[in-house]
């Protein structure tokens, strides 16, 4: 029977056959750059970073390599092997960072004053990879017959585990050997050698930096062949729909159990590189802030995207760390509130009402309390310059601030949660205040201990917002779910 | 054998034991509702215990408490359970309920996140110090026995009130509107809301009870141990979630089952396994390894998670 | 048993809905007026359950309007629709499998407040399903695929329901089951319910139906009386050449 080209026709599963017809596009820019990019062959992708990087430290000093450089490479290639087990196979593994401390761990083994082992770089390496890929054989192998969730507290309980173990081990007795320091206990194992290959010792900042930096240019490779691979096609698959894999009979407990232990391989040989320049392997550098930081730094990227994850390690290693002196806190982060506010607000006269609404309230608020709290003014803010002393005739800076932002953070965090529940003219009228409550916050205690606390508080914010608003994260793709 | 070492490892392996089974039933309501992992459950006990604390000095302190110690006690209960409730409720409405329809693996990270920054949020306002109850101040050194086994007071308490929530909590399920709305919530979320179900409300309503029984749980430690700190969430809900998976995740009966096993088993570990008391964490690990690998459903679960 | 001229109970205008990305339902007009018997045919992925799903408001669409015994409903959320008097009978039934029939007739009636009228509401159902009586204390998982589908049915006539939506209540059922369900689907009209039929089985549907929509790929195609249809053309092709 003939049809019009147009109508559909009736009782034909055409279904499938349309649904890229039916799906909406990006267009303009973003979609321009979007595919201009997805044309790059892998190769010229590694370029366009590498080069950058591999100038770097030719453009900055040895102090700024260590904390910039070297920390984000040691981040970006801890965060792409988890990436393997959570991005491509879709595990939530824990107990990640314990890997990384195995690695650290063994190689401090092999090479440092604690037995007085020192092996050779190309003797010691394989060891520790092996040895970290071992030890997640053992931890994955229960993971074979659980639901992922488990999984996921399992490793976070072997991160735990591992912890109190390196902390205690000091004083274990074996069988047959007797009484053996294998960790140093809650000192560490101190004095670990740089890496030696053949008697070429990776022992400057430099040099360190670019061993990382083939390291991860060698993982991104790796990483970038098995993506296109049948077994990187079957972690994909695993990861968008466990029982749809298994039908499509793909060995489902195998590849999971090899994605995790290449993760941990991958954490472990990063954990050696770590020891090397830390120096050092000690108990307190493998916590839950790590795990988190690294997390985070995999979700800035989004799940399964490669390249995303070296700018999330960026991103998250280097940001805090200009977030240690008030001087670029400051501008930082009211600049990210700024931005939000300018993506958000719209028209632009509500904007500009706004903003001068906050303004008229802090001097409002300042006036008040001068008068009638002079306890709430007698203070002053962080750091020196113009900008922190015309922010005193502005902002409220009591001389003791500890109880009342204390009370001021709960009552923030409060109505954060509230916020979005209210109407929108409500949120329109109580978004100066709940600005200027924020800056308070801000200026009397988070920066206070922007060292400590805060950089976590702000990291774990920043998951729950990031997923609340783009869950596959900052350049990973969306799946869509046909209910 | 030394009877009276057994015997007092037993009577804190039940109190440790009663704890735990309340942290686990947060876990389990939470999982058999919205199949999620609440990383942020043994973060909302620890706020719990510091919620007590502020009640105790907002109410003159243990040494000079502005009503009788039963008074005291009794509010302190009242307030670190309604704050954590609320607390719950926030945490879902703010990091969960968005997440619904999202990827499997995004609420689990943004419970991480959740967990992180109550955490730090604690360690930034409460500090890095311990907090002292000073217990014995408030409720005396007196002890009860029941044959062989000696209880101090707060350890009686936490027995005898873990197990009165524990009933009032499975009466409420099995019996009441609410409850009935939660079972079936819980095995077809769709299935209720066609029913007409407000299943965002039954949801608001399961992380209010869990979230208050983790508070319960929390004033309890603090009693009985006397002391609190920022981090001690994370352990302890590490522990809570053993005891869950143990009973049989999604299970109330299994839940307080499981808490029992895992508290005794602590208790004995500390007390006759070498090194126990360094190592005791390390005992529970191994203890949950096992029933993953030998039962995973757990003892009273099912093969399909389902049962609240 | 017809209904022209009878007011709109149930009407959807211009409903556009999306999963994600993916648009599923385009522009869809549909009404059903009060004590009307009509169904909604389709094949696989048609957007039938989409669009049963855009009435109760378990999907939100994004363009269009609902309206519900004459009050636009678009924004509300599923339990207030349900206390206007909608109620569904879901695709394979849907039951709580772990508690009992009786508890599964009362989550039914879960809005219901007056508890003097419930007891009426029991008798309506056991009179019309007496087996349920017998079994009320039976788990609701145990029973058989015949006796979950009475179930279905007494839990949505708990509710009261004014419009009561049906989505594929032949399924998984014996023929000669699937023959005893539309003959008391018909029943349930007749006592003044007005219904919302969706079914792959178009034979079975249009039989008893006073109008019929059929829908592809998330769009309208056709519509009429059910006895119009059933000599369709096309429709006799696609679904009742056998």
């Amino acid at each position: 029977m003939e049809q019009p080209p147009d109508t559909p026709r009736i009782g034909v599963d055409e279904w499938v056959a349309s649904v890229e017809g039916k799906r909406e596009r990006y267009t303009g820019p973003r979609g321009a750059v979007l595919k201009r990019w997805e044309r790059l062959p892998p190769a010229a992708r590694v370029l366009v970073f590498a080069t950058p990087a591999a100038v770097f430290p030719f453009l900055t000093s040895g102090g700024n390599l260590f904390r910039y450089g070297l920390f984000t490479l040691v981040y970006a290639l801890l965060a792409l092997g988890l990436n393997i087990v959570v991005g491509f196979a879709g595990l939530l593994d824990l107990g990640y960072v314990a890997f990384f401390g195995c690695g650290a761990y063994m190689y401090a083994i092999l090479a440092s004053p604690q037995f007085g082992n020192h092996w050779q770089a190309e003797a010691a390496i394989p060891v520790v990879v092996v040895f970290t890929a071992v030890v997640g054989l053992l931890v994955g192998l229960p993971s074979r017959r659980l639901l992922g969730d488990y999984l996921a507290i399992l490793t976070l309980f072997f991160g735990q585990a591992f912890v109190v173990f390196v902390n205690n081990a000091n004083r274990i007795s074996f069988p047959f050997v007797g009484h053996a320091d294998l960790t140093g206990g809650a000192n560490g194992i101190a004095n670990i050698d740089p890496f030696n290959f053949f008697g070429y010792r990776i022992d400057s900042t430099r040099k360190q930096y670019y061993l990382l930096l083939i390291a991860v240019a060698l993982v991104l490779i790796l990483l970038m062949f098995v993506n296109e691979s049948r077994t990187g096609r079957a972690w994909r698959a695993l990861r968008e729909d466990p029982l749809a894999a298994e039908v499509m009979s793909i060995p489902v407990n195998r590849l999971k159990l090899l994605a995790f232990v290449f993760g941990a391989a991958v954490a472990g040989l990063t954990g050696a590189i770590y020891g090397t320049i830390a120096t050092a392997a000690l108990p307190g550098d493998y916590d839950v802030g790590l795990l988190i930081t690294v997390y985070a730094i995999m979700i800035l990227g989004g799940f399964g995207s490669i390249m995303g994850i070296v700018v999330g390690a960026m991103i998250v290693n280097n940001i805090p760390k200009l977030l240690h002196s008030s001087a670029n806190a400051r501008p930082l982060f009211y600049g990210t509130i700024l931005l939000a506010i300018l993506v958000k607000l719209r028209p632009w006269r509500l904007l500009a009402a706004e903003l001068g609404g906050l303004v008229a309230f802090g001097f409002a608020i300042h006036g008040i309390a001068s008068a009638a709290y002079p306890r709430l003014v007698d203070g002053e803010s962080i750091g020196s310059g113009v900008s922190a002393r015309a922010l005193d005739h502005w902002m409220l800076f009591p001389k003791n601030p500890v109880k009342i932002a204390d009370v001021a953070y709960i009552l923030l965090v409060a109505a954060i949660v509230v916020y979005p529940q209210l109407s929108r003219v409500w949120r329109a009228v109580l978004l100066p205040p709940l600005l200027y409550l924020v800056m308070f916050v801000w200026e009397n205690l988070l920066l206070v201990h922007i060292g400590g606390a805060t950089r976590l508080i702000l990291l774990g914010a920043m998951l729950v917002a990031l997923m609340n608003i783009r869950p596959q994260g900052l350049f990973g793709t969306a799946t869509v779910e046909i209910a | 054998m030394n009877w009276s070492l057994f015997f007092d490892l037993t009577v804190s392996g039940l109190t440790l034991g009663s704890l735990y089974a309340l942290i686990a039933l947060g876990y389990s309501l939470v999982y058999g509702i919205l199949k999620l992992l609440n990383f942020a459950h043994g973060d909302v006990y620890m706020i719990g215990a510091f919620l007590g604390w502020y009640a105790l000095h907002a109410l003159g302190g243990p040494v000079n408490p502005t009503f009788t110690g039963a008074v005291v006690l009794f509010l302190m209960f009242v307030v670190a359970m309604l704050g954590c409730g609320v607390l719950g409720v926030a945490i879902e409405r703010f990091a969960y309920r968005p997440l619904r329809n999202a990827p499997r693996i995004a609420p689990l990270i943004s419970a991480l996140g959740v967990s992180i920054f109550l955490q730090n949020s604690a360690l930034l306002i409460f500090g890095a110090a311990f907090r002292d109850y000073d217990t014995f101040d408030l409720i005396g050194v007196k002890t009860y026995n029941i044959g062989q086994l000696f209880f101090s007071v707060p350890q009686l308490l936490t027995v005898v009130a873990a197990i009165g929530l524990m009933v009032a909590l499975t009466l409420f399920v099995a019996r009441s509107r609410l409850g009935k709305a939660m079972r079936s919530t819980s095995f077809d979320r769709e299935a209720a809301s066609m029913m007409g179900i407000d299943v965002d409300r039954v949801i608001s309503v399961t992380f209010f009870i869990g979230s208050a029984l983790a508070g319960a749980a929390g004033v309890m430690f603090a009693l009985v141990f006397g002391q609190i700190y920022h981090f001690m969430g994370f352990i302890a809900g590490l522990k809570g979630f053993t005891a869950a998976v143990l009973g049989g995740i999604g299970s109330i009966p299994g839940a307080m089952v499981g808490g029992l096993i895992v508290g005794l088993a602590e208790s004995y570990a500390t007390g006759y396994l070498p090194q126990g008391s360094t190592f005791q964490n390390l005992y529970v690990f191994a203890l949950l390894i096992l029933v993953i690998l030998i039962r995973p459903s757990g003892l009273f679960g099912k093969a399909a998670i389902s049962k609240v | 048993m017809s209904a022209n001229g009878a007011p709109d109970l149930l009407r959807l205008k211009g409903i556009d809905t999306y999963y994600g990305e993916i648009h599923i339902l385009e522009n869809l007009n549909l009404n059903v007026r009060e004590g009307e018997l009509v169904s909604l045919l389709g094949g696989n992925a048609s957007g039938k359950s989409t669009t049963l799903k855009t009435i109760l408001g378990l999907v939100q669409p994004r363009n269009g309007s609902v309206e519900f015994r004459g009050e636009e409903v678009t924004g509300r959320n599923t339990s207030y629709r349900i206390r206007q008097g909608m109620a569904i009978v879901p695709e394979n039934r849907r039951l709580f499998g772990p508690m009992t029939v009786l508890e599964n007739l009362e989550m039914g009636a879960y809005l219901i407040r007056d508890t003097k009228g419930r007891k009426e509401d029991f008798d309506r159902v056991y009179t019309l399903f007496p087996l349920l009586h017998e079994r009320r204390s039976q788990l609701a998982g145990t029973l058989s695929g015949g006796e979950q589908q009475m179930v279905a049915m007494g839990r949505a006539l708990m509710a009261r329901p004014k419009l009561l939506l049906m989505d594929e209540p032949s399924m998984g059922l014996a023929p000669i089951l699937v023959e005893r369900s539309f003959e008391i689907i018909q029943q349930v009209h007749q006592s003044g319910v007005a219904m919302l039929v969706v079914e792959q089985n178009a034979n079975m549907a249009l039989s008893i139906a006073d109008r019929g929509y059929v829908l592809s790929t998330g769009r309208l195609v056709l519509q009429g009386p059910a006895n119009e249809l059933l000599q369709h053309e096309d429709l006799r092709k696609a679904y009742l050449g056998r």
